[in-house]
């Protein structure tokens, strides 16, 4: 005797028969039991009118005209987000070499010492003037003049 | 002739700024989005703003999208689905704030708005039964109105929806036996 006919199912289960979202074993016995018992054929009927009452809610639509304007307005849209995104790309690249030298100084501070100690001694006075380089660490002309001589 | 390019090549296409494919995308999923909005929101003119900010959602987005995941129609719909609840939101707290107004004014708004973008369903026999349904599934809860819609009308699996909505199928199939339940007795009220 199958196991099918020893209970009735409940509404959910008999629902997800229906829209065959159970496991196929559960279906076969829901299946077979529904043959047998009238009380649960019964729910699943009207569950199935319920179901096709629902299907019928259509969707009207707006003219074809319309949408073409919407589309228009987003791939306008879509254009203006990528000429954005392409200059954000530029900033990109620029961060990139940023951080790429970063990473070298980081790997090699020793060269990188030099390359700075070079460019600064290759600084105009002028500059040393109005970063005030003086007044923060004495001696700073004496020091890149010196530089100055030895390269 | 050429067969028609998967979903994959057209976001593939879109990604790198290719205006024809996104261009594609939208025609193959306006109207599944603007339905989906358009049963969430019920009204029409909320529904088409919802497409337009959805399909703007999702070209900033398309980036997340990862295939192995979900397909592009389930992340799509899982998108438009939860945009359009995110609207109804706004749309019913307006409401609330709007009980001075006549609720005939309302109907006969709606009924002016259908005859400008036709409403087969309103004309057909037994209309009274899918206004019943409409009714109720408006005043269903945020899940069960997202597992109804995506169910029956977007035939997604409970198991999709699911691993969509982050929760177990146990969950999903009880929301949308309840939803389900709540339509059955709002169609008996309408019948008698």
């Amino acid at each position: 005797m199958p196991r099918s006919e020893t209970r009735h199912y409940s509404e959910e289960e008999l629902l997800m028969h229906l829209l065959q979202e159970e496991t196929p074993e559960a279906g076969e016995n829901i299946a077979g039991h529904v043959r047998e018992c009238g009380e649960c054929h019964a729910v699943l009927r009207e569950y199935e009118i319920v179901v096709a009452r629902i299907l019928r809610w259509s969707v009207s639509d707006f003219p074809a005209e319309v949408w073409e304007a919407d589309r228009l307005r987003l791939l306008e849209l879509f254009r203006r987000d990528q000429a954005w995104l392409e200059r954000r790309g530029l900033l990109r690249t620029l961060m990139h070499g940023f951080e790429s030298a970063w990473d070298y100084a980081l790997a090699n501070p020793l060269p990188t010492l030099g390359y700075v100690v070079v460019a600064l001694a290759f600084a105009s006075e002028r500059t040393i003037t109005f970063l005030g380089l003086d007044r923060v660490v004495p001696a700073t002309s004496e020091v890149i003049e010196i530089i100055r001589q030895f390269f | 002739m050429t067969s028609p390019l998967s979903d994959e090549d057209l976001v593939e296409g879109a990604l790198g700024g290719d205006e024809n494919a996104f261009s594609q995308l939208y025609e193959r999923y306006r109207h599944p989005v603007y339905a989906t909005a358009y049963r969430i929101i019920q009204s029409a003119e909320d529904a088409r703003d919802a497409t337009q900010e959805i399909f703007v959602k999702l070209y900033r987005s398309l980036q997340s999208w990862n295939p192995r995941k979900a397909s592009f129609s389930t992340w799509t719909y899982r998108l438009a689905s939860n945009h359009a609840i995110d609207c109804w939101r706004i749309r019913r707290r307006r409401h609330e704030t709007q009980d001075t107004e006549d609720t005939g004014e309302k109907v006969a708004r709606e009924y002016a708005l259908g005859d400008a973008i036709r409403s087969p369903y309103r004309e057909a026999a037994g209309r009274e039964l899918v206004d019943a349904v409409c009714r109720c599934v408006d005043l269903l809860p945020e899940l069960q109105k997202k597992v109804f819609i995506l169910r029956y009308f977007q035939e997604m699996k409970l198991e999709e929806i699911a691993e969509m909505e982050n929760c177990s199928l146990g969950t999903v199939k009880t929301s949308l036996f309840r939803a389900t339940h709540a339509v059955r007795r709002a169609l008996r009220k309408a019948r008698s």
